[in-house]
């Protein structure tokens, strides 16, 4: 196991060096010149020095490369730099952020985890009408955009029945309504899996066997099919985890969460740009983190894999 | 006093506590504002110095009903041969309990010197403290506008300490209470300020990125004001009185400006007189007036409005809506109707393109729109780029004049009369507008109102200066002036200011 998670840990390297690379070369060929937005911003007429200045202190007089590597030997020791706009560090910046969208994305893919069961295990075991009823809300939950949803919500929810915030005051009461938004879209493309999935196995012999063996619905669901597709449900949940924590910047806006939507829509809007690839980079980081432990989670749970691993 | 008597004043009182209890609760106001845009850098510290939360620390000077600099913590001053001579005002002190006095104005003045955004621009070497209340500096660059600069919130004057950037303290009629990064800052009512007492004892501004939850945080009942206002917001603002609008005079302003520098494609309207002149006439201001800005904002045929520095209503003539005058100045340049609606002149088609707008097209729409319908009914061909993002407006189009037109929304913040005339409409522009620049008379004018020797003369100049640029180049066309804006629940009055960072939300009165 050990070992697997050090070959898995060793290929990803290539991956996040590419992906750095991507960040910040996107960052520095984006059109706009911070250094001049930034004292057009303060209401500043820049005399050369000062812009010469300020290009020197964030490197931008050397070449591409030099700034580059020079950048990578800093971020390997997740030292960002320091925001443009605020004078706070890249790290501190992420850190007033995280924990507002590490709070909605959870509770998001909570709640989507919980839809995702429900609705695909009802389009399994239901009647026909109530089966075709379930797909056709799981398809209508897909296609609906989340910032129309979300203002749809708002509507019912906040201007009309008066039983929520809109931007409250970071509560967990306040968290109702921008995790649902999220929530109500991922958990109807999850269903969707879950529904293929069980559909799938049910097909299988031992499914067969364990309904000849007299075993109930419920028992055969729970007991034969689910072990069998957790894994796969587990890589599901760790991309939709990976998307809601990147994907919220809509919803964020909408609700004024204060989180990392937030924060890169206005750090691109002020070409904050040692805030926009540290943000890159961490997003990155967190596809990562998020994919490995799905890994780690289809070996747990599937005795073939687990043995072959000891084995190696 | 009897058992009766005090039976009495017991059931009084208990029946007056409701009454009085709201008279004497504290009155906390929230306002919804876009985002937080505070620095703490100490090289760049802009924290509590500008809006929303400008109110923990005062400027020298403010600006009065017309622009001109008028006394806060300077009492009077005088400029001659280079030195600035100033009356400090007594009686104040910062919130700490430090007196505001020449040592600690001068320490305060001198923290500016190590800020990049220090535009004031004061000889360091040259403070002097002339008696307990008065003191002298200089310009580093021998301007005989550092005051007019010192109306701008970010010359707030701060007491020098280590903690500046966690506790700011000022001589502001507020104090920092706290500061919730991206979330929101709470000021409270200063007990010891010199002034007047504000009417508010406690403010929070919450920061709302998105526009739609800022004016529906403000309909569901969670904050009490909107203090920036789009022009979408204006859109989707409900009719039912549920949310009251509160203007300034007109301050900002829409035009149109032309790129001069004469270089093909983008050359057609540099080199024709007629075609700028054409097109100014070919705008209905009045239509566009009723539909931007929910109808509040004004056409107009100057660039800046003629309250602000006295400039007058009439100092430009400016063009009025005359189409066939306009196509009769397209003839005669030659300019003929072409078979498909657009003019042509040998064998090259009048298509002009647009880059709308700065800061963001969203700031005006759906003003390219219209205006490409009001030119094409001259026979004119507009190709319309909307950009969303001032980087991309600036970097890719204007910058290197890859347009004929570039539609811009903007407004003159600053006390000195010089500010927006040499940074945007001269050739020396330290912010690439010698792209739209006519160059000539209006660069000598705009270097000659720099070194006026008095206020009266500075205006006279910048007045030549802008009226040159409207009627005889015709190297920007304004279109319309639009008011700043504020929304507010029903009861409550703002007193609003052209200037965002000046709009007294202190002084509100707050309805039930």
């Amino acid at each position: 196991m050990l070992r697997f998670l050090l070959i898995r840990m060793a290929v990803t390297l290539p991956t996040l060096l590419g992906m750095s690379f991507v960040a910040f070369a996107i960052v520095a060929i984006a059109p706009g010149d911070p250094v001049v937005m930034e004292l057009r911003a303060m209401g500043v007429v820049p005399k050369p020095e000062d812009i010469a200045a300020i290009k020197a202190e964030y490197g931008l007089d050397r070449p591409f490369f030099v700034r580059y590597l020079d950048w990578l030997g800093h971020a390997v020791q997740l030292d960002f730099g320091v925001s443009v706009a605020t004078g706070r560090s890249v790290a501190e910046e992420i850190a007033l952020y995280l924990p507002a969208t590490l709070a909605l994305s959870l509770s998001a893919l909570v709640g989507a985890i919980s839809i995702s069961l429900a609705l695909g295990i009802l389009a399994v075991t239901a009647g026909p009408v109530t089966a075709q009823g379930t797909r056709a809300l799981t398809i209508l939950l897909v296609s609906v955009p989340p910032f129309w949803l979300a203002l749809l919500l708002i509507h019912a929810f906040v201007l009309n029945l008066g039983w929520a915030r809109l931007v409250g005051d970071g509560s967990v009461s306040d968290l109702i309504l921008p995790a649902l938004t999220l929530s109500l879209g991922a958990g109807a493309a999850l269903g969707r899996f879950v529904y293929e999935r069980v559909t799938a196995e049910r097909c299988e012999d031992y499914v067969r066997l364990a309904i000849a063996k007299g075993l109930g619905p419920m028992q055969i669901l729970l007991g034969h099919i689910a072990p069998r597709i957790i894994g796969p449900l587990a890589t599901a949940w760790a991309n939709t985890l990976g998307g809601l924590l990147g994907g919220a910047v809509i919803v964020e806006s909408i609700f004024g969460w204060p989180g990392l939507g937030q924060l890169i829509l206005q750090a691109i809007g002020q070409r904050d740009f040692p805030l926009i690839q540290g943000y890159l980079v961490f997003m990155g980081l967190i596809f990562f983190a998020t994919s490995l432990l799905a890994d780690i989670v289809v070996i747990l749970s599937d005795p073939q894999l687990r043995r072959r691993l000891s084995r190696d | 006093m009897s058992m009766i008597r005090l039976t009495h004043w017991a059931a009084a009182a208990v029946i007056a506590l409701p009454v009085l209890a709201p008279a004497l609760a504290e009155t906390h106001m929230t306002i919804a504002v876009k985002a937080d845009r505070y620095s703490v850098k100490e090289d760049r510290f802009t924290f509590t110095t500008r809006r929303p939360a400008a109110q923990v620390a005062e400027t020298a000077v403010r600006p009065d009903s017309n622009f001109n600099p008028s006394p806060l913590l300077f009492k009077a001053w005088s400029y001659e041969d280079g030195v600035y001579m100033v009356t400090l005002q007594d009686g104040v002190t910062f919130s700490d309990g430090t007196p505001f006095n020449a040592d600690t104005a001068i320490a305060s003045l001198k923290l500016y010197d190590q800020n990049r955004s220090d535009f004031l621009q004061l000889d360091q070497e040259s403070f002097a403290k002339l008696g307990e209340y008065e003191i002298s500096f200089r310009s580093e660059v021998d301007s005989a506008l550092v005051i007019e600069n010192m109306t701008h919130r970010g010359t707030s004057l701060f007491l020098p300490t280590e903690a500046m950037a966690e506790n700011p303290i000022g001589t502001g009629p507020y104090i920092l209470e706290s500061y919730d990064p991206k979330v929101q800052i709470t000021v409270a009512r200063n007990p010891d300020y010199w002034g007047p007492a504000p009417s508010v004892d406690k403010m929070t501004f919450r920061f709302i990125g998105d526009d739609n939850a800022r004016l529906l945080a403000l309909q569901n009942g969670e904050v009490d004001i909107v203090g920036e206002v789009t022009p979408q917001m204006m859109l989707s603002m409900p009719q039912d009185g549920s949310v009251v609008l509160h203007q300034s005079r007109p301050i900002r302003y829409a035009a149109l400006m032309f790129n001069m520098q004469g270089n093909a494609p983008y050359d057609i309207a540099a080199n024709d007189l007629n075609v700028r002149k054409a097109l100014a006439l070919a705008i209905d201001r009045d239509t566009l007036a009723q539909v931007l800005y929910g109808g509040f904002g004004q056409p107009s045929t100057t660039i800046l409005p003629g309250w602000m520095f006295d400039l007058g209503d009439n100092h430009a003539v400016g063009f009025g809506y005359e189409p066939d005058e306009a196509a009769a100045l397209l003839e005669a340049s030659g300019w003929t109707m072409g078979s498909d609606g657009v003019r042509e002149k040998e064998g090259r088609k009048l298509s002009l393109r647009m880059v709308a707008a700065y800061p963001n097209v969203s700031t005006v729409k759906p003003m390219p729109e219209m205006l490409e319908q009001m030119f094409a009914a001259i026979g004119v061909g507009i190709e319309i780029v909307e950009v969303e993002d001032s980087g991309v407006y600036n970097s890719t189009y204007f910058e290197p004049g890859e347009a004929d037109l570039f539609l811009e929304f903007a407004s003159n913040n600053n006390t000195d009369p010089t500010y927006l005339l040499y940074n945007v409409f001269t050739t020396m522009s330290p912010w690439g507008y010698a792209v739209t620049s006519p160059g000539g008379n209006v660069d000598e004018l705009a270097k000659a109102s720099r070194v006026a020797g008095s206020r009266e003369e500075v205006v006279d100049l910048v007045r030549e200066a802008y009226r040159s640029i409207v009627d005889d180049h015709v190297s920007t066309i304004p279109i319309l002036t639009v008011p700043n804006f504020s929304l507010s629940r029903p009861g409550v009055s703002v007193t609003m200011s052209e200037y965002a960072d000046w709009i007294d939300y202190g002084n509100v009165s707050l309805g039930q």
